[in-house]
């Protein structure tokens, strides 16, 4: 009787999880007082606490989403970077240290992130690694002449129609693009678009060029949601690390 | 009666996030543990509600009465709390039963999944084999 009963536990609990992500297809987008897109609010691209366990709870009832990212290819490597890439593991991620993920991939860890916006910047605050990004309006997309390569780089945003587009640039050589040993230069460009959807998701894309490691550009995308009843919360990673020195013993 | 449906939605959501969504943020899972899952039942003996993840410890006695003390280790707090596992539920003292996957180094070191409490509830600690990248 137990057993059989398991699976419509499961479904009921995870119908219930994913009720408050259905949204009325038609409704407009909010706005600013400027006319702008209103991006603010907490966004999340995937985890369990977002989406459930997976295999067991169903992903968000109602109609797929309106508008989604694009399905990405693998990184298109230079054959001397493709060879390198392969020999890194999972016990050469930067992140086992707790350090800044870089960008595109912080948007893809499983940790909501809160959208700030006012007509002169917006601000991203991330929960994973206590990530922050000041991202000043700048129709040029100009950066600071005195960037020194760093972990998140600087970010610089305009308005492409009803599209916030982020250019990046100052990277340094330490983080990786996404998965397991996708390795960049300081040679590193993002260029991120946010565009806010009529079901109130984001569609996230992210163009990134490497002109020392890859061949041509490549792009990643996810879609953000808007996580139920979750604030950003702290996320001190360092605390009590035991991965890194349990992941070095077995290569 | 639904699962059909359920079924057909999965492949064609799958590919609208990214790839390789992590399901512990800061490192690779599947690096890390055998997804051969074993169970283990034990006494609570400490509990670590700390970041990256959570690490609790169980007294665990074997076939011929010998105890060690494991280590289960478990999602980051934030995301127990998001998914209704609250840090009261895990209480030194109580005898737990726990599902996990073995650390490729250690003999008493796993990364959790299942746990069942005193009560008989039951609440996962941290995420399955098979969604592991």
């Amino acid at each position: 009787m137990t057993i059989r009963l398991a699976p419509f536990l499961a479904m009921a609990v995870a119908a219930t999880m994913s009720a408050s992500l259905v949204f009325a297809a038609t409704k407009p987008i909010p706005r600013t007082a400027d006319g702008k897109p209103d991006l603010s609010g907490v966004w999340q691209s995937g985890g369990v606490s977002l989406y459930g366990e997976p295999g067991i709870a169903p992903p968000p009832a109602g109609p797929p989403p309106v508008n989604p990212p694009p399905k990405r290819e693998p990184l298109p490597y230079q054959s001397w970077a493709e060879t390198k890439s392969k020999t890194l593991t999972a016990s050469d991620d930067p992140t086992l240290a707790c350090l800044l993920p870089g960008i595109p991939r912080i948007t893809s860890m499983p940790m909501p992130f809160e959208i700030v916006q006012t007509p002169k910047e917006v601000v991203i605050a991330y929960e994973s690694y206590h990530a922050f990004r000041i991202i000043p309006f700048n129709d040029k997309l100009q950066h600071p002449n005195d960037l020194v390569p760093t972990w998140m780089g600087d970010s610089a945003a305009r308005w492409d129609g009803d599209t916030l587009v982020v250019d990046v640039t100052g990277f340094n050589d330490k983080t990786w693009i996404s998965g397991t040993g996708s390795f960049h230069s300081e040679a590193l460009h993002v260029v991120e678009r946010f565009q806010l959807n009529s079901d109130d998701t984001i569609t996230y894309t992210a163009t990134v060029t490497d002109p020392k490691v890859l061949t041509k550009p490549w792009i990643t995308g996810a879609l953000l949601r808007r996580p139920p009843n979750t604030r950003v919360e702290e996320y001190e990673c360092i605390e009590n690390n035991q991965d890194a020195p349990h992941m070095q013993v077995k290569k | 009666m639904q699962m059909p449906k359920l079924r057909r939605w999965l492949p064609a959501f799958a590919g609208l996030i990214f790839a390789a969504v992590p399901v512990f943020a800061h490192h690779s899972f599947s690096a890390e543990y055998e997804s051969k899952e074993v169970t283990l039942t034990g006494v609570i003996t400490k509990v670590e509600w700390t970041n990256p993840h959570i690490y609790f410890y169980v007294d665990v006695k074997d076939a011929s009465g010998n105890v060690a003390n494991w280590a289960v280790e478990g999602y980051p707090p934030n995301t127990l709390k998001r998914t209704g596992f609250t840090r009261d539920d895990l209480k030194v003292g109580d005898t737990v039963t726990i599902t996990a996957y073995p650390a490729k180094d250690s003999t008493t070191r796993v990364a959790g999944r299942e746990i069942t409490f005193p009560g008989g509830g039951k609440k996962f600690a941290g995420p399955a084999a098979a969604s592991r990248p």
